[in-house]
């Protein structure tokens, strides 16, 4: 028994050292972060020297000026140095894998997190087993990519400092005091995910088990902080700050890495990499379940693709409401931009990219539809399915109405003006944000019947409860639509204020009715148990579709915010004089981001079925009793 | 019959109170005023 207290308190003390030296190199170099830690020294070596003072472009507060002037760059090898083919676009390509491997290995843990905490907390053993399980098996798909995500970062910067060095060079130099720390987190995260990893089995009970779960906290706040740190890069490019109106850095890193736009920048992202994340786990959850031979098999692939599909689904649905609050943010900063992105040239994306929001949440309904087949005593819901598509179809059509539409003149005649006299009504953002909410709505609406689907309520109170639910529903519905006709009869400034009122009714179905939905179902009868892996395989290929339109909308709009720059680096500090600085055509762009899409789909099948080579070993590994051998994929239930 | 009829009306007391309370809050935190079209 002391000699089992003994290691446990070894390896605990053993963890916390490997911890404590991963952090290390973080903690050392934070004095070098200090506000203005440059300044002082540029000064003292000076001497007497004159001292030269820049205003922040953003801030507008005086700093001392420590770096150079953004280069004044011009077409020729010096600058841009190129082999036979657009630079740009080999950017984008090596820039675009990067990310989605990067949001796909941001996202995973932080699913097995919750994952495995749920495990540990539920009372219920053979459940614990099957979470414990499956946040495994996250963790597992997530090592290969997370290789890959590193081979990409590489690419990447070789990519710059070959076609892009002035740029790149520049970029640097500004964000020179935090790089290393960038590149050491990088290596504190790596450490922690192989600990976290490898130490799965070692750590699976007791007091141990904690320890391995505070390392997945550490790992996804190491993680969160390298993105937020990337962030601040794309932040300073599009709304720079920390930098006079000639691009020289004067001293406050804070200022640089906190932009107008970096705090709607890491929102944004973090909720698109979590929505991303589950929906590439829950599509290699399908691909499983469609290539499984046992119905244990399917049963367990089935139960991973809701689970990562539901995770997805929590950041999908406030995901378009943190985009309202960057656009918002865009248009504070620079209103030109804003109607760049909005009403100008890249306006024509923002319908291909409601589209795909719109397709996005159709395959989720979809799913769960369908999911509501392999419940008994959810037959009841199945008649009323088809009020639902007519909502969403309503709500759709109006979310990809545009404003205007390219015409002949020919047309534009007929036609009788630019915007269509009846259409052209739904064009505009009153509409639309009633549109999006009404989907959004209706997808709450249809969680929460899966969520009741082969239950039924036992509270004294249920019919109350259900009339309650309905009117709330009802009543949400009323207010998102009368909210947005309501928009065609004010001024546009009182109208610009009805879209949070709107995002407040559907986040108070998505939290009330959720909660009163759990209240309703404490103790509920069961109508039959959930017959996991009797589902349609078109439920499936649903969520295929639904993690390829969540990769191809990401590509989509990573183009636009970058494209927003127009021709420049740093928005309006340093040039873009290569013969690329220009905004593609939509076709060029659709078809760019398609390649990209197919490459990652490729290359992330290839990852599955490294993954699966593993999984085929595991039966002969646990028929020869291997002690401490990897989990085995849950399979009896 | 009776008895649903009670619950629809307080239900639907308590949901449109609920929204236009929403309504009216959120639009005058943004010093914006809600109740615009009635008061012109």
């Amino acid at each position: 028994m002391g000699l089992v207290a003994g290691k446990k308190l070894f390896s605990i003390m053993a963890l916390c050292a490997m911890v404590g030296l991963l952090l290390l190199p973080i903690a050392v170099s934070l004095p070098s972060l200090a506000l203005g830690a440059d300044a002082p020294d540029a000064v003292k070596k000076d001497g007497e020297a004159k001292v030269e003072k820049g205003r922040d472009v953003y801030y507008k507060t005086e700093g001392i000026v420590v770096g150079a002037p953004a280069p004044k760059t011009v077409d020729g090898p010096r600058d841009y140095p190129r082999y036979n083919f657009e630079s740009r676009v080999l950017l984008w390509f090596a820039n675009q894998q990067h990310l989605y491997y990067g949001s796909f290995v941001l996202a995973v843990p932080i699913f097995c997190m919750v994952i495995e905490f749920m495990g540990v907390v539920t009372k219920d053993k053979a459940m614990a087993k099957r979470y414990d399980q499956l946040a495994y098996d996250f963790i597992k798909i997530s090592l290969t990519a997370y290789s890959l995500t590193a081979i990409l970062g590489g690419i990447l910067i070789f990519t710059f400092l070959t076609l892009y060095p002035a740029f790149f060079g520049y970029l640097s130099s500004i964000f020179r005091p935090v790089m290393h720390i960038y590149a050491l987190m990088f290596v504190a995260e790596s450490g922690t995910l192989y600990i976290y990893y490898y130490g799965w089995d070692k750590m699976r009970e007791g007091f141990l088990k904690w320890i391995h779960l505070s390392l997945s906290v550490i790992l996804n706040v190491i993680g969160t902080l390298l993105m937020f740190l990337a962030n601040s890069w794309i932040g300073f490019m599009m709304s720079p700050a920390g930098v006079d109106e000639q691009g020289r850095y004067l001293g406050n890193i804070w200022h640089v890495i906190h932009t107008a736009l970096w705090n709607p920048l890491n929102l944004h992202r973090i909720l698109g990499n979590m929505a991303f994340g589950g929906g590439v786990v829950a599509a290699y959850a399908a691909y499983k379940f469609l290539a499984s031979k046992t119905d244990e098999d399917r049963a367990h692939y089935d139960w991973m693709g809701y689970i990562a599909m539901a995770l997805g689904v929590a950041f999908l649905i406030p995901l378009p409401f943190a985009g309202y609050w960057l656009m918002r943010e865009v248009y504070a900063y620079r209103q030109q931009m804003g109607i760049t992105l909005m009403g100008g040239l890249l306006a024509w994306l923002f319908i291909i990219q409601a589209t795909m929001i719109g397709i996005l949440f159709l395959s989720t309904n979809y799913y769960l539809w369908q999911a509501l087949g392999r419940m008994r005593g959810a037959e009841k819901y199945q008649r009323y399915i088809k009020y639902l598509v007519f909502v969403l179809c309503c709500g759709y059509l109006v979310f990809i109405t545009p404003h205007t539409i390219v015409m002949t003149p020919a047309e534009l005649k007929a036609m009788g003006g630019q915007q269509h006299p009846v259409l052209g009504n739904y064009g505009v953002m009153s509409a639309k944000n009633g549109g999006i909410n009404v989907i959004i709505t209706t997808t709450i609406l249809s969680f929460v019947w899966y969520m009741r689907g082969n239950k039924v309520s036992t509270v004294s109170w249920s019919k109350f409860g259900n009339i309650f639910m309905g009117m709330f529903f009802g009543c949400a519905y009323f207010n998102i639509i009368g909210l947005a006709v309501l928009g065609y009869y004010i001024p546009a400034n009182v109208r610009v204020g009805l879209s949070v009122p709107q995002v407040a009714t559907t986040l108070s179905c998505l939290f009330f009715m959720f909660a009163l939905n759990s209240f309703m179902m404490k103790g509920a009868k069961q109508m039959g148990p959930i017959e996991w892996g009797k589902i349609s395989a078109r439920s499936q290929y649903a969520l295929i579709m639904l993690a390829t339109a969540f990769t191809w909308m990401m590509g989509l709009m990573g183009y636009i915010r970058s494209s927003v720059r127009l021709f420049w680096h740093v928005n309006e500090i340093m040039r873009d004089n290569s013969p690329w600085a220009y905004t593609h055509t939509v076709g060029f762009a659709a078809n760019m981001i398609s390649f990209n899409v197919l490459f990652f789909w490729i290359s992330i099948l290839f990852v599955f079925w490294l993954g699966s080579l593993g999984i085929k070993k595991a039966p002969v590994e646990a028929k020869a009793g291997v002690p401490g051998g990897a989990p085995q994929p849950a399979g009896g239930h | 019959m009776g008895q649903t009829i009670v619950y629809v009306l307080v239900s639907l007391v308590i949901c449109v109170a609920y929204f236009v309370g929403v309504d009216h809050f959120l639009m005058d935190s943004q010093g914006l005023d809600f109740w615009y079209l009635f008061r012109k």
